[in-house]
């Protein structure tokens, strides 16, 4: 049995005047899901998130949530809320007021309702906080008080417009996690904006990518980190390193290329996940997939010589920049600090492990 | 030297520098408005002579309860000249008083009723950059002496006025109509639209303070525009009403140039006596005790109001 998706979005596109700011949107976001919109401001995201909450006209194509389509459905007969950027508590009401501010024509008795709001105020940790004046909440509290106020009806799809970029880092990594679970728990379709990589890749089940209008890549996080269609995703989440490469040949869904500094290797055709643009190849590969071998260690596969120009201390990692043989821009290779592992110094000589399993074409 | 960097250090705190600033409106402040009210409650408590604002002064409450007197002085001996009633005494000071609470009320009503939609089209449907340009079309009016613009409701609604005149020509009717002009409903008329701007104004920035998305958060938890505006929009600008209110109720009931000037001296109002009995009839102990009077049934109703209300002024952004 094929699922129908819960959100199906089929070349949506919207302009502001002149102003393209979709540009053929495409998409299906399955039931349940974790679904993040990630891109830099002004790539569309948010615009895409309140087509979908119903608070943005579309000027063509087809937004579909619940296989109903929503062209003229406004926002309050959405089965979507929202969990807005500024949170959008109403500063009028208590605690209890705002969570329970939509349930006005909910048919049930008011005694039934106030345990509803008392329920929804525990299960995002506010358990005795309704009596409160809203305006009287901190940052995070009043995030909770949004989150069990659009729960609280249920919905369908639950728009999360950024909602954590208000925090302090702490609170928001505890408050990542808390989402996770709370989703699981209820088990609504969850969709995330966010300009923060490291933040969809921790929370989401899939993750679009958008530049510019566009979705770049639609992927799950570790697709999306290990083989990124092209050179500008591999760019926006995580760092990656680029090498100049030429291509020798193709045969039997393997690639053979030249790499500068690393030299000539064979790679799978699933490591070039990209599509073939006609300019200069590239090869690239996270921090982490080399290693610095230290005195007398062995390289499992492959090793290259080089130089290390800079190093970062992180306490847990260090991240050197090293200058290998024959390549002007050094790569930044990081390595976790294990006991008996000194900390190079800058101007060491060292030699590098790689591997070409771990390497991405780009071309 | 002790003295001295003690007076050093007092000039220096943030508290005397905070007085020094205010000093020139507190004088100001001081002199005109708490002395002059000090010595209106001064003089009502005090007998009338017949001199010309001449004050016996001893002390008496018959300016506001029972029955008083106006003393004429000869050769140093008080000898009563007049009797009169004092101000909660007299049946006229009372239906003045309803009177002109009445066409406060029935002012403040029409001009919140009427400045709300305009600061709400300015707030919400005018483009930010002509917003400044908007308001300042409001103030208009404000560029022509009050007293012009109550002539010209004079003007508009009178005797021989535009409206009479207007109809008269056109053969609607006969005569002048009478009912337009000296009455209560003018009275209104030009009152509510003098004090439109006052109105306006104040609503205009609580609803220009109110955070959009907030609406949007209404819609999205299933509220229609309407009822939207009426559970979140309308409570999130009450400061503005009520400050609205106050402006325009205040004020009001204490104009007499409208009253004069369009009802002909035919609809006095309270503000009317009182400037009677200080000039005319000189009686300023009476007089005083009117305002006095006035004055405290005016920030009586306005301080009910306020309490009515402060479940939405307390509500900080």
């Amino acid at each position: 049995m094929t699922q129908r998706p819960m959100i199906e979005l089929k070349d949506v596109h919207k302009y502001y005047g002149d102003y393209h700011a979709l540009r053929g949107i495409n998409a299906d976001i399955k039931a349940g899901e974790f679904f993040s919109l990630l891109g830099p401001s002004g790539c569309g995201k948010t615009t895409l998130l309140r087509t979908i909450a119903g608070f943005e006209d579309i000027t063509s194509g087809v937004v579909m949530i619940d296989a109903k389509h929503m062209e003229g459905v406004p926002a309050n007969k959405r089965p979507t809320n929202m969990v807005f950027q500024s949170y959008a508590i109403f500063p009028h009401l208590t605690v209890a007021q705002n969570v329970g501010f939509g349930l006005r024509r909910d048919p049930r008795s008011q005694a039934e309702k106030d345990k509803a709001v008392a329920e929804a105020l525990e299960m995002v940790g506010l358990k005795g906080f309704g009596a409160r004046a809203a305006h009287a909440l901190s940052g995070g509290q009043r995030q909770r008080v949004a989150l069990a106020r659009a729960l609280i009806l249920k919905p369908k799809v639950l728009l999360l417009d950024e909602p954590l970029s208000a925090l302090d880092k702490k609170l928001r990594e505890n408050m990542q996690v808390e989402l996770i679970k709370l989703q699981r728990q209820v088990g609504i379709t969850f969709i995330l904006v966010t300009h923060d990589q490291e933040e969809a890749l921790v929370m989401s089940d899939r993750i679009a990518v958008m530049f510019e209008g566009e979705i770049a890549q639609l992927d799950d996080p570790e697709t999306l980190y290990r083989l990124p269609k092209s050179r500008k995703v591999a760019d926006f989440i995580g760092h990656m390193n680029f090498l100049p490469a030429a291509i020798h040949g193709e045969a039997n869904g393997e690639i053979e290329v030249e790499v500068l500094g690393l030299g000539r290797c064979h790679i799978s055709d699933k490591q070039a996940p990209g599509a073939v643009s006609g300019g200069e190849a590239s090869i690239g590969f996270r921090p982490e997939t080399l290693t610095i071998l230290y005195e007398g260690q062995a390289a499992t596969d492959r090793e290259t010589t080089g130089k290390v120009e800079e190093v970062v201390y992180y306490g847990d990692m260090t991240y050197y920049d090293v200058k290998l043989d024959g390549v002007a821009d050094p790569v930044r290779i990081s390595m976790r600090n294990v006991p008996g592992r000194p900390v190079l110094e800058r101007g060491a000589s060292t030699r590098v492990a790689w591997s070409a399993s771990a390497l991405v074409l780009f071309r | 030297m002790n003295l001295n960097s003690r007076w050093g250090r007092l000039t220096r705190s943030p508290a005397f520098n905070g007085y020094a600033l205010i000093s020139p409106t507190a004088l100001y402040a001081l002199l005109l408005l708490a002395a002059p009210l000090a010595t209106v409650i001064y003089l009502s408590f005090m007998g009338d002579g017949t001199g010309v604002h001449q004050v016996i002064h001893q002390f008496q409450l018959c300016n506001y309860v029972g029955d008083c007197n106006s003393y004429r002085t000869t050769d140093g001996t008080l000898a009563v000249a007049e009797g009169y009633k004092g101000a909660w005494s007299d049946p006229l000071y009372q239906a003045l008083m309803l009177r002109s609470l009445g066409v406060s009320f029935l002012v403040t009503l029409a001009t919140v009723v009427l400045a709300f939609p305009v600061a709400y089209f300015v707030s919400f449907f005018v483009a930010p950059n002509k917003k400044s340009l908007w308001l300042f079309l409001i103030t208009i009016p404000f560029w022509t002496s009050y007293l012009v613009r109550v002539f010209l409701w004079k003007v508009i609604l009178g005797y021989n006025g535009v409206v009479n005149s207007g109809l008269l020509s056109l053969g609607i009717i006969s005569e002048p109509l009478t009912w337009i002009n000296v009455n209560i409903g003018a009275i209104v008329v030009t009152l509510a639209h003098a004090y439109a701007p006052f109105a306006i104004l104040p609503i205009f920035v609580s609803l220009e303070k109110i955070d959009r998305s907030l609406l949007e958060a209404g819609s999205d938890l299933g509220e229609s525009a309407l009822m939207t505006f009426w559970r979140v929009t309308l409570p999130l600008a009450m400061p503005g009403v009520v400050g609205a209110v106050l402006i325009v109720f205040i004020p009001t009931v204490g104009d007499y140039v409208t009253p004069d000037i369009i009802g002909g001296g035919k609809l006095p109002l309270i503000a009317n006596v009182i400037q009677k009995q200080m000039l005319a009839i000189d009686n300023m102990p009476l007089g005083s005790a009117v305002a006095v009077s006035a004055m405290l049934i005016v920030g009586s109703v306005a301080g009910l109001f306020v309490l009515a209300n402060r479940r939405f002024l307390k509500v900080k952004k």
